[in-house]
């Protein structure tokens, strides 16, 4: 192995007969004048001056080179090794060519490699192509994980890739970008097993219910049960009308649908501190009952003519309401507030508070917030504002030396970023998940944000992640911004549409360079993995077996018996067929070889099929 | 220019004209008329067949095959303003770490001091510069010999050549070669001779110019057919060469082989390696020999850099730069 060819301070060729390059190897390069030089491979590639086998356009025929390979002679062995080096530090002058290259001892490219240990940081996986070294690497890096490969668990055989948590103090945030199925969600899976190990308190935003950690797909792996919770909006966990302010309460609405200057001005006006979901609606509807009469005449004539004192109470009420907003407040605007108060509220998003979450984070929890986008939108606005303003005012008041309850640093993660960050319009979760991507640092709140699509996301935002992982992306576009925002080189860049799944870049402002990874086999699965075809399967098979265990007593069965059979059905489960339902279900029993159907003089009869073997 | 253009284009279309008219006696024979001719007068058509596997490991186990080809080139401008360098090599098929090169170089500036001044050295050069690379080429070969202990030697052109111009070492590697058992042949990729014409013009009078192997037998082989030239056709016969003519590839064309008389036994034998060792789709050479080609090739590129690199600068751009090369 030997520096070829021109070179520079920073990139240059090596070339070998005998040893194959592979990328993101690490190498040294012994320069006579400038000592050793560490470098990464950052292409390799193969060259037979014979092969494509064309010598003066000539076509070399495969029998030739078997004749040639019988005489001894192997155009195989011709083939030369050449890679293109990029060193890791610029030397101070071009490397010599002609010096010679050997491979790098662990503890040579360790502080490269691995900045924390298995304990204190995320392992996330294996860095790639470093089985050279890996033999020789402190036992505490042995052994710490599997990964899957062509449907086989392998153990680790290459350097962990251990992320140093504590290193988010300063380059704060994660982005994981990658198209879908490259491994994304499951890498993301992979953070938050280990976030959970880690004991870090962290909030999940799961719009696919996919986080969860129950199912073990490892042996020997560690349980989660205790370390997560999933909670559903609307039914575990909500928003409690009372804390609102009525910012919080714009937002909320603002998620339901967009709310005009006009609208914003009705709740500012009608909303008072301290309403309950039941108070605020209430008042709306009132308001919407006066204005429907249309002038204050009307309405007394209702006070007049009503048929109790109750209803006359109310009108009273209506029209004071009426007297004192109707100016300020159109028809159409309270409208538009009643109609997505009212949707809100159908979702069950204030039927709850977040004491659960707040308890969960402070037990250093993971605590996964499911619901559709919409509503996770909506809620997150408020929670994460919260949560954010909560930690802020601890903060805040150590600063100031006054006393506030304790709350913990804590970690927001989501899938789907782009939707609640969006790029090129304002949503309500984008202004605090900006506001935590540009001061959570300061107060210990960290986002970890994946997308599909890099492009769609907040570029303040994106400018903020000073961690990236990056999986396969065939987008261009998306490539065009991952090259944009991230320090991989063009050459990474042009791999990243052909990594296989589960191989990472992983961009990192700490290490202040990009690895190539693989994420290791998460410890839990997701729910989702049954393939939904095999699923189908499976369910069409168990509804046949539940209806056959139904009628296998009542064989043999005449078609002119059906409406008893029914009749028994009904008495037993009760559950009630129509005769053609019967019949047809009894058809697919005889299509699919559970029973046999025979002609008789009475008509059809259906039969047990005995000479089938049941597998 | 256009009507350069035009004057060139009538003298191109008159030479081809002129050529039909010269070669119509031999364009008109047919090819089993022609074939029968060779048959009758020249020497046997047979078949080749490729050689088994068996048969080249056994090759192999006894040496393997070394190929031997030469290379030279030139760098600077006319007569003596000029520099030469010769390479030649020697490579086995079976010991592979080791590549037998010999190099020599020559430029007229400095005349070896055997050589008489006062002839005429410009013409005298072209001859110098066979004998160089024929004589490196005999050198490597014999020198092979010794390293590699081959089974048989192939040479890049014909047996003859060497006898010309590097006669002393060249009976050498016969003799050696002789002694030692070791098979000695030349493929011929461009045939100049003029056997079967010869014959033509012995037998019909009216025919009187010279016409060359490679005219008459362009098309008449089919693929892996071979002529055993007799031995009273033959005129290298009496220098002590055997050779055959053999259709190795799908091109029309045909190439030739020549081997030392003493080991006349083993000709069919090699034929039937050459036709092997050559790609189906290819210009008839026996892949080894193109291979070794490669590896010997001086490109104009290397000599310039090397002279450049290795030469003093002032004299370089003094003596071998040419107004040629500066436009």
């Amino acid at each position: 192995m030997k520096v070829v060819g021109i070179t520079t301070q920073q990139e240059f060729f090596i070339g070998s007969k005998e040893r194959n390059f592979r990328i993101n190897e690490f190498l040294v390069v012994k320069d006579t004048y400038q000592g050793d030089l560490l470098g990464e491979v950052v292409e390799a590639k193969t060259y037979n001056r014979y092969i494509p086998l064309n010598i003066y356009g000539d076509f070399v025929d495969n029998s030739v080179l078997e004749s040639l390979k019988a005489l001894g002679y192997d155009i195989d062995e011709d083939t030369i090794y050449v890679a293109k080096v990029r060193l890791l530090n610029e030397a101070l002058y071009p490397v010599q060519t002609g010096s010679d290259i050997r491979l790098p001892k662990f503890s040579e490219i360790k502080k490269l490699m691995i900045n924390t240990n298995p304990e204190d940081g995320l392992v996330l996986g294996v860095i790639r192509n470093t089985d050279n070294v890996a033999s020789e690497m402190d036992n505490e890096f042995k052994n710490l994980l599997h990964t899957f490969e062509e449907g086989h668990l392998i153990p680790q055989k290459e350097l962990p890739y251990i992320f140093d948590i504590r290193s988010m103090h300063q380059y704060p945030h994660i982005g994981v970008f990658g198209g879908s199925g490259s491994g994304k969600s499951f890498g993301l899976r992979v953070v938050l097993e280990e976030l959970m190990l880690q004991g870090i308190p962290t909030i999940v935003l799961d719009p696919h219910y996919e986080m969860d950690f129950s199912n073990i797909a490892l042996e020997n792996s560690p349980d989660f049960n205790n370390r997560f919770k999933c909670l559903q909006i609307g039914i575990h966990v909500g928003v409690k009308f009372e804390d609102l302010s009525a910012g919080d309460l714009k937002n909320l609405l603002d998620a339901a649908g967009r709310l005009t200057d006009s609208m914003n001005n009705v709740v500012d006006v009608l909303f008072k501190r301290r309403d309950s979901y039941y108070s605020f609606s209430n008042r709306l509807q009132m308001l919407l009952d006066a204005q429907e009469e249309g002038n204050i005449g009307r309405i007394e004539a209702r006070i007049e003519n009503a048929e109790s004192d109750e209803e006359r109470k109310a009108w009273q009420e209506r029209k004071e309401l009426y007297e004192s907003f109707d100016k300020s407040c159109p028809y159409s605007s309270v409208r538009g507030i009643s109609w997505r108060l009212r949707r809100l509220g159908n979702d069950g998003v204030f039927s709850k508070d977040i004491r659960e979450i707040e308890d969960g984070l402070q037990n250093g929890k993971l605590i996964v917030i499911q619901g559709n986008t919409r509503i996770l939108q909506v809620f997150s606005t408020y929670l994460l504002n919260n949560l954010y303003h909560k930690r802020r005012e601890y903060k805040d008041a150590i600063y100031k030396k006054t006393n506030a309850d304790y709350f913990p640093p804590f970690i927001v993660v989501t899938d789907e970023a782009h939707n609640f960050a969006p790029k090129g319009y304002e949503s309500p979760s984008k202004s605090v998940l900006k506001e935590i991507s540009q001061e959570g640092r300061k107060y210990g709140v960290f986002l970890i944000l994946a997308t599909q699509r890099p492009t769609l996301l907040d570029e303040t935002i994106t400018a903020q992640l000073n961690t990236k992982l990056i999986f396969r992306t065939v987008r261009a576009s998306d490539i065009m911004t991952i090259k944009e925002e991230t320090d991989i080189t063009i050459e990474e860049s042009k791999r990243l549409p052909y990594l296989r799944t589960g191989d990472v870049f992983i961009s990192s402002a700490s290490m202040g360079r990009t690895a190539y990874a693989r994420i290791r086999a998460a410890y839990s699965s997701s729910p989702h993995v049954e393939n939904p075809f095999d699923e189908l399967k499976s369910k069409t098979k168990e509804e046949d077996d539940k209806f056959y265990g139904l009628i296998m007593n009542k064989l043999p069965i005449n078609d002119i018996e059906l409406v008893h059979v029914i009749t028994d059905i009904e008495k037993e489960i009760h559950l009630t067929f129509t005769v053609e339902l019967i019949e047809e279900k009894l058809k697919n029993m005889v299509r699919k070889g559970y029973i046999t159907k025979k002609e008789t003089i009475f008509g059809y009869r259906y039969e047990k099929t005995n000479d089938i073997v049941e597998s | 220019m256009f009507d350069l253009n035009k004057g060139l284009k009538e003298k191109v279309t008159n030479i081809s004209s002129a050529l039909e008219n010269k070669y119509k006696d031999i364009f008109i024979l047919d090819k089993p008329q022609l074939r029968n001719f060779i048959e009758d007068n020249v020497g046997h058509i047979s078949k080749m067949d490729k050689l088994g596997k068996e048969t080249l490991i056994k090759y192999q186990e006894q040496g393997g095959i070394v190929g031997v080809d030469g290379s030279n080139n030139k760098v600077g401008g006319a007569f003596p303003h000029y520099i030469e360098i010769y390479q030649a090599l020697a490579k086995s098929t079976w010991i592979k770490d080791e590549q037998l090169f010999k190099t020599d170089i020559y430029t007229p500036l400095l005349p070896d001091t055997s050589e008489n001044l006062l002839e005429d050295q410009e013409n005298k050069s072209e001859d110098n510069k066979d004998k160089r690379l024929a004589t490196l080429e005999v050198e490597v070969a014999i020198e092979s010999i010794d390293r590699f202990k081959p089974f048989a030697i192939m040479m890049d052109g014909g047996l003859i050549r060497y006898n010309i111009c590097a006669y002393d070492k060249w009976m050498e590697l016969k003799t050696r070669c002789e002694e030692e058992g070791i098979i000695l042949f030349g493929v011929i990729k461009d045939i100049k001779t003029s056997i079967i014409g010869d014959i033509i013009m012995e037998k019909n009078k009216e025919i009187s110019m010279q016409i060359y192997d490679r005219e008459i037998l362009f098309g008449i082989l089919n693929y892996g057919e071979m002529i055993l030239i007799q031995e009273n056709a033959n005129k290298k016969e009496s220098e002590g060469y055997a050779s055959i003519f053999l259709r190795s590839s799908l091109q029309p064309t045909v190439v030739g082989m020549d081997i030392i008389d003493s080991q006349r036994k083993h000709l069919i034998e090699m034929a039937n390696l050459v036709f092997t060792l050559t790609p189906e789709n290819s210009r008839g050479v026996p892949l080894w020999l193109d291979i070794v080609d490669q590896e010997v090739k001086l490109t104009d590129q290397m000599t310039r850099n090397l002279l450049e690199t290795h030469m003093d600068r002032g004299i370089y751009e003094r003596l071998f730069i040419s107004e040629r090369a500066k436009r």
